[in-house]
């Protein structure tokens, strides 16, 4: 057998499915993989602060057995090392959710997208950095150190998964569970020049998985690529007893569709909403996105999204009032424990009436079913800018600094995300450029419920003709 | 429209949900609930409560991409 064993130097810039490949073949090891992930988190990290925390050794001894693993046993993700946000629950397991008040919380229990990731032969390094509680979209953190952006280590990172999104821009993991209540995965993905996905509402389980909005929360990962972004959520995606808000829709083969054909796909560019003051250097790299999938066979259709001052006002509420409900009690006893920017949100929150929620709550389903109406019926997805504006510092933002219009800042980042959150759709965000400072740009695609295959074959389609989700930051591992 | 939303939201909270506002960016966050006031204010009559009991899940069906 004449196998060629990839390099060390090489291992770390592999993207999920081409790692979980090389075990496969035989070209690398589980154990190979993780102690190239241990050098360039241990050459890398201190600039960017991704990790909260960090179980080298235990990830070594598990790579070593799954090494032993008989192929025919083996899954999808196998010898593949991972990390995730640091709010899904693995018993006896630290899960900080990025906060004083649980830093020291070990649950008795894991988390449903953890057993099927570990069943297909994946293992985490440990918990990444996140906004405190999920709860802010720059990547501030006051409690474990604010994460740094691997492209520029002043600007944001996008959060609040932010570790998730430096770390596998950054190449220390393959890829990196999320969570997405109003661009939670898709801002640091399009920051830090990654994939990532957030599914149909429903799509994922939730059991084991820190709550901030019943409504409104989705796990899904940051990867480099919409193939990897595939193969994760067929292995997370589907109905899970534990959780009773779990949908039983059946779960395609996303990677099988990736076949780079757009050719009779419709793609809505909106005429409204989306596309307001979008930054220039932002509209450039849309634009070039959209020639790209032309190119591929697509034909653009300019959309009207209807009501979206309603879903720009009610998908606010409905996050801020749930979020503020589950944190009451903290707010009563130890609202010293959390920053700032957060206690602020909770308390302020806790001003909306029950009326509103319900009244934003209750007119989900019917503007959903107009959306569908006036824009599935003419397109199969719709496109835009994952964020409007360019990538902003991290002191530019610093709601706890108290920079001067850093709430206004703040909360322009997820202008173009938390709509999609309220309408439970599928949304896919994908690198499309660098800004003028050298910073990611991203676009996102959305689809019908249920159509995370359609939105990822777009993406996919687009990555096959551009290199943008294969550069890296500079000063960081090959 | 002329009241105190800092009052307001400090009364709501206080009285249903027993919190005090915890610093000063807190009561500034609470009186920027004017803006969503006004939106919702200007939502009133543009929309029915026309599914009744509203199901949002089930809005997720009826919807849902035909050839997944």
């Amino acid at each position: 057998m004449n196998i060629a064993i990839k390099p060390p130097g090489t291992l770390t810039s592999l993207s999920l499915t081409e790692a979980a490949d090389a075990v496969a073949k035989g070209e690398t090891t589980a154990v190979a993989l993780t102690e190239a992930a241990l050098a360039a988190i241990a050459a890398g990290d201190e600039r960017v602060n991704s990790f909260i925390w960090l179980e080298g050794e235990q990830a070594l001894e598990t790579a070593a057995r799954l090494d032993k693993v008989p192929k025919a046993e083996r899954g999808k993700l196998h010898g593949v090392p991972l990390a995730h946000k640091d709010m899904y629950y693995k018993a006896g397991k630290l899960s900080t959710c990025g906060s004083k008040i649980r830093a020291e919380f070990r649950p008795g229990y894991t988390a449903t997208v953890i057993e099927r990731l570990e069943a297909e032969g994946s293992f985490a390094l440990g918990g990444l950095n996140m906004a405190e509680f999920a709860q802010n979209a720059t990547g501030h953190n006051q409690h474990y150190g604010h994460c740094h952006n691997p492209w520029g280590l002043d600007y944001c990172p996008g959060g609040s998964s932010s570790g998730s999104g430096a770390a596998v821009a950054a190449r220390f993991v393959h890829a990196a569970l999320g969570s997405d209540t109003g661009g939670s995965i898709r801002l640091p993905a399009s920051l830090c020049g990654v994939t990532g996905i957030k599914g149909t509402q429903t799509r994922v389980s939730r059991h084991g998985v820190m709550p901030l909005s019943f409504s409104a929360d989705n796990v899904g990962p940051l990867a480099r690529s919409a193939r990897d972004c595939a193969r994760i959520m067929a292995v997370i995606a589907g109905h899970d007893p534990k959780d009773a808000t779990s949908s039983k829709e059946p779960v395609p083969d996303y990677e099988a569709a990736l076949d780079g054909d757009l050719k009779g796909i419709k793609i809505g560019v909106p005429k409204n909403y989306f596309l307001d003051d979008v930054d220039p250097d932002v509209m450039a790299g849309f634009e070039a996105m959209l020639g790209v999938l032309e190119g591929r066979g697509a034909t653009l259709v300019p959309v009207t999204i209807p009501h979206m001052d309603a879903v720009a006002t009610y998908g606010g509420v409905v996050s801020r009032v749930e979020g503020a409900t589950i944190h009451a009690e903290w707010m009563r006893r130890q609202a010293q424990d959390y920053a700032i920017h957060l206690n602020s949100r909770l308390y302020a929150s806790l001003g909306i009436p029950a009326v509103a929620y319900v009244e934003a709550l209750s007119r989900r389903g019917p503007i959903l079913k107009a959306i569908a109406a006036a824009v599935f019926s003419e397109v199969d997805v719709f496109v835009a800018p994952t964020i409007r504006c360019k990538a902003p510092t991290l002191l530019s933002t610093d709601v706890d600094a108290g920079t001067p219009g850093a709430l206004d800042a703040f909360n322009t980042l997820s202008l173009n995300t938390r709509p999609i959150n309220y309408m439970g759709l599928p949304s896919v965000s994908a690198p499309c450029g660098l800004d003028s400072n050298g910073m990611p740009i991203g676009f996102q695609v959305q689809a019908r419920p249920f159509g995370e295959g359609k939105a990822l074959k777009v993406v996919d389609a687009f990555q096959r003709d551009t290199g943008f989700h294969r550069e890296r930051p500079s000063g960081f591992a090959a | 429209m002329s009241m105190d939303i800092k009052a307001l939201v400090k009364e709501q909270a206080e009285a249903w949900s027993g919190v005090v506002p915890p610093n000063a960016v807190s009561e500034e966050l609470a009186a920027g609930f004017a803006s969503l006031m006004a939106g919702l204010s200007a939502l009133r009559g543009q929309l029915a409560f026309e599914d009744e009991p509203s199901s949002f899940e089930a809005a997720l069906q009826a919807t849902k991409e035909p050839n997944p």
